[in-house]
């Protein structure tokens, strides 16, 4: 038998509110001239536990096309993972995936 | 200048003429002038703008949120980073012994002081090396070169120690 606390009702999700939950927030890193390759290799290695293959072909993406997603999740993680690439010195930005 | 490398101790080694000492140090000075300017005095310094980046680039309001979440404490890693670097540099030149600490704070001031001059110097990928140095350009430009080789060699050498190579 539900207790007083229990809860009455399941919260009811809209559709667009579905929509913005299922679109995760994402980080972007950026081409710019001064970022050695090899550095940022070593940061996406640190910052984000890929092994040496993954963040090489990441660090190529952001050389060739001018950006690559190096990461995925809720807003405040994205925020977290752009601020601790700007302690680096990579050029990064958080953004709702597109 | 003797490049970083790894020592057997998994300490980063390199040496550092009394002259590069010098101009390390200038530079340093400069960085913390920089960091610890008032950002309502220098206004749209771009050097400023690619230190501390927006970190939304379309919603200023959500830029605007970032920066009043992130910007001090970015301000304060950076200054403790510069703090340890002063601190592990020889004034008159000499060898620099790094733990793994202190490497992590001479990789991003180095890069913090090449994103500085790199910005000021307007450096793309273009760019290369002074064949002579002529004018005060050409010499920030070897300056710039030579940070870039002081930060490469130490991240081949983390590279090189990370994986048991040396």
């Amino acid at each position: 038998m539900a207790g007083p606390l229990a809860p009455t009702r399941t919260p009811e999700t809209t559709e667009e509110e579905r929509g913005e939950l299922d679109r995760p927030w994402v980080t972007i890193v950026w081409n710019d001239p001064v970022n050695l390759m090899t550095y940022v290799t070593f940061v996406l290695q640190d910052l984000f536990g890929y092994d040496e293959p993954t963040a090489t072909a990441l660090m190529l993406q952001v050389h060739h096309d001018g950006k690559a997603i190096v990461s995925s999740g809720p807003r405040e993680r994205m925020e977290h993972d752009t601020s601790r690439l700007h302690a680096y010195g990579l050029w990064a930005s958080y953004q709702r995936d597109s | 200048m003797k490049p970083f490398r790894a020592a057997r101790s998994g300490e980063l080694v390199a040496r550092l003429e009394a002259a590069e000492a010098g101009i390390l140090g200038l530079l340093l000075d400069q960085l913390e002038q920089l960091l610890t300017a008032d950002l309502d005095d220098v206004g749209d310094d771009p050097v400023l703008g690619r230190l501390f980046p927006d970190g939304h680039r379309s919603d200023p309001e959500l830029a605007a949120d970032y920066r009043e979440l992130t910007e001090s404490s970015l301000r304060s890693a950076k200054a403790d980073d510069l703090a340890t670097v002063r601190a592990s540099l020889p004034a008159e030149g000499g060898e620099v012994r790094l733990d793994a600490d202190q490497a992590g704070a001479w990789l991003r001031t180095s890069n913090d002081l090449r994103l500085a001059l790199g910005t000021r110097l307007g450096i793309s990928e273009d760019t290369e090396p002074p064949e002579e140095v002529a004018d005060e350009t050409d010499q920030q430009l070897a300056v710039y070169y030579w940070l870039t080789a002081v930060q490469g060699s130490l991240v081949d050498a983390l590279v090189a120690s990370r994986s048991g190579r040396r």
